[in-house]
């Protein structure tokens, strides 16, 4: 296991997570794929953090704070996801055309 | 001398005290509002009286206190009291419209802890306090723009906003990974001494795109800035207002911060995106400001514009941008909030949109006016603070020596000018259609919106006779 090997299966995982956000119209799977990113970035500091000579401590912490922000942010997602269901009964991205040009 | 800390330990306090106060006093108490104002007053006083020539660090050298973010900081202090003055108004249970709102007590309390994240941007000198100060200025944004549960544009603006921010987030977050890695070390001392013998590590050059990647998100730079406008138009208008001040002013610190910071060895380098993203999103908020007729959706097109002006000084030195963004921000703060305070004036009783301000200056003068004087402010128009705030942001490309690319951004303002001269057209100029309802204006928001055309008067005719302001503001 090289560094470049972990950097390139976090890089993966992102990209994997910008298609299923480009791709999906379901707004849980668009906040799955959302998740999918973040945590390819946690990867990306835990590896470096792994293979580094200097300040490891640094990297495994920033990934912690990560999973707890990440947390926050989906609560209220989840939150918002959960009102605008109480208003139109879809969960459908392309249902969402009331504000345009 | 005073605890430099201290403003900071008293705004988080003082968001927890409104929210203990809302849970003590009755429903449609007051108290929580007057606690937040003064406890605002107080909090700018104290930012005053810190000294500001030089760097205080603390907390294990984390957090730093400085004379940009202490500007900063009154910035942010000015924009929460003016938000939440004009949020009082939405939340009166009273009427039972669709455009009132429930539970103003955690609404102020959202926007504090909003501010507080700005605070915590502008004090960090690792990448770990950075994000998080970034975080804690996005998230309570996303609550707030929810906030009105009955309105189903209100739901659909935020879920759009949230989807969007989080997608910001981690392309950010993403190039915050690189910038470690590059480094070993999350500290920007660090990050400068890597940065000076690497500069061409493709490493660096990963982070750098996926950071303005995330942070264009945030600023409403082309091409991430679709958003804005269906989010702007979607939210109650005094998380409008707070949002088109608040996190814009907080995404321009964060840069000025990436760039004067862990990036200063490569700023030669990465100026010409700058120029690129800047001018493009100068061609596009201005462009599709000019089609616009509804009044938020317009205030949305302008503010991107007005993000590519501010995005402008990041090509000068530090000595020459901090001073014009910190001028411009204050000069944009006064002139937005004059445009939504007379928004929410207008659609109290009308729609908010071009035909309703139809023969405003015959019904009333006075809105009339102030419109004409904080467009007049936005556009560049001298003798109002828009101007010589605009100036020191152009004082920045020249100095750069971007020459082409300074008349190309002048030449936008003349675009700019064409449609801000559009609103007032429709004030100015059109006649009054006698079916629509009268105007209801309230006695606080005549003195808020005189006030601050006084300030964007004032703010611009003071350096002129006094150029003191300018010192000051360029000793740091």
């Amino acid at each position: 296991m090289t560094l470049l090997n972990c950097l390139l299966l976090s890089f993966i995982l992102f990209g994997i997570g910008v298609f299923g956000l480009l791709r999906r119209r379901h707004i849980v799977a668009m906040l799955i794929s959302i998740e999918l990113m973040l945590n390819a970035a946690n990867m990306n500091f835990i590896s470096f953090a792994y293979f580094s000579k200097g300040d490891a401590s640094a990297g495994a912490i920033f990934s912690l704070f990560v999973i707890a922000i990440t947390a926050c942010e989906m609560a209220i997602a989840l939150a918002i996801v959960i009102a605008m269901y109480r208003r139109t009964h879809s969960l459908d991205i392309d249902s969402l055309r009331g504000l345009h040009e | 001398m005073i605890y430099p800390f201290l403003p900071d330990l008293l705004l988080l306090a003082l968001a927890f005290l409104v929210l203990f106060l809302s849970l003590i006093t009755s429903k449609n108490s007051s108290l929580p509002r007057w606690a937040a104002s003064s406890g605002l007053i107080v909090i700018f006083t104290l930012l005053n009286l810190i000294p500001i020539n030089h760097q205080i660090p603390f907390l294990f050298s984390t957090w730093k206190i400085d004379a940009f973010g202490l500007f900063i900081r009154e910035f942010l202090i000015f924009a929460a009291f003016l938000g939440i003055s004009l949020s009082k108004n939405y939340f009166n249970s009273n009427h039972k419209t669709s455009k009132s709102m429930l539970q103003h007590p955690e609404f102020i309390a959202l926007i504090l802890f909003a501010t507080l994240g700005g605070f915590v941007v502008v004090s960090a000198s690792d990448l770990l306090t950075l994000f998080l100060g970034l975080e804690l200025a996005t998230i309570p944004l996303y609550a707030l723009s929810a906030w009105n549960k009955k309105d189903i544009l209100g739901s659909e603006a935020a879920t759009k906003f949230i989807l969007m921010g989080s997608v910001a987030t981690a392309f950010e977050l993403f190039g915050f990974s690189y910038l470690y890695g590059f480094s070993g070390s999350i500290f920007f001392t660090d990050i400068i001494a890597q940065s000076l013998s690497h500069t061409n590590s493709p490493l660096l050059w990963i982070a750098v795109l996926f950071l303005f990647a995330g942070i264009g998100f945030k600023l409403t730079l082309f091409p991430f800035h679709t958003w804005a406008p269906d989010v702007y138009e979607g939210s109650p208008t005094p998380v409008t207002a707070v949002l088109s001040v608040t996190s814009k002013g907080v995404a321009i610190a964060f840069m000025a911060i990436l760039i004067y910071g862990p990036l200063k060895q490569v700023h030669l380098q990465i100026m010409p995106i700058i120029a690129l993203l800047a001018g493009t999103t100068l061609v596009v908020g201005n462009l599709g400001a000019l089609k616009q007729h509804r009044l938020r959706r317009f205030m949305a097109y302008s503010s991107i514009a007005q993000a590519g002006y501010l995005l402008l000084a990041l090509l000068g030195p530090a000595s020459l941008a901090k001073p014009a963004i910190v001028y411009y921000l204050l000069v944009y703060t006064a002139a937005n909030f004059t445009v939504f305070f007379i928004i929410s004036v207008v659609e109290r009783t009308r729609s908010a949109s071009f035909n309703s301000l139809r023969g405003l200056s015959a019904e009333n003068p006075f809105l009339a006016i102030s419109l004409a004087i904080a467009l007049f402010s936005l556009a560049g128009i001298p003798p109002l603070a828009g101007f010589l705030g605009k100036f020191q942001l152009f004082l920045n490309v020249a100095h750069a020596k971007y020459y082409g690319f300074l008349v190309f951004a002048v030449l936008n303002n003349v675009i700019a000018l064409y449609y801000y001269i559009q609103v007032l057209k429709s004030a100015w100029v059109d006649p009054q259609d006698s079916k629509s309802p009268k105007l209801q204006i309230l006695k606080t928001e005549k003195a808020w919106i005189a006030l601050l055309s006084v300030f964007t008067l004032v703010a611009g005719l003071l350096p002129i006779i006094n150029d003191n302001i300018f010192k000051i503001l360029q000793s740091f």
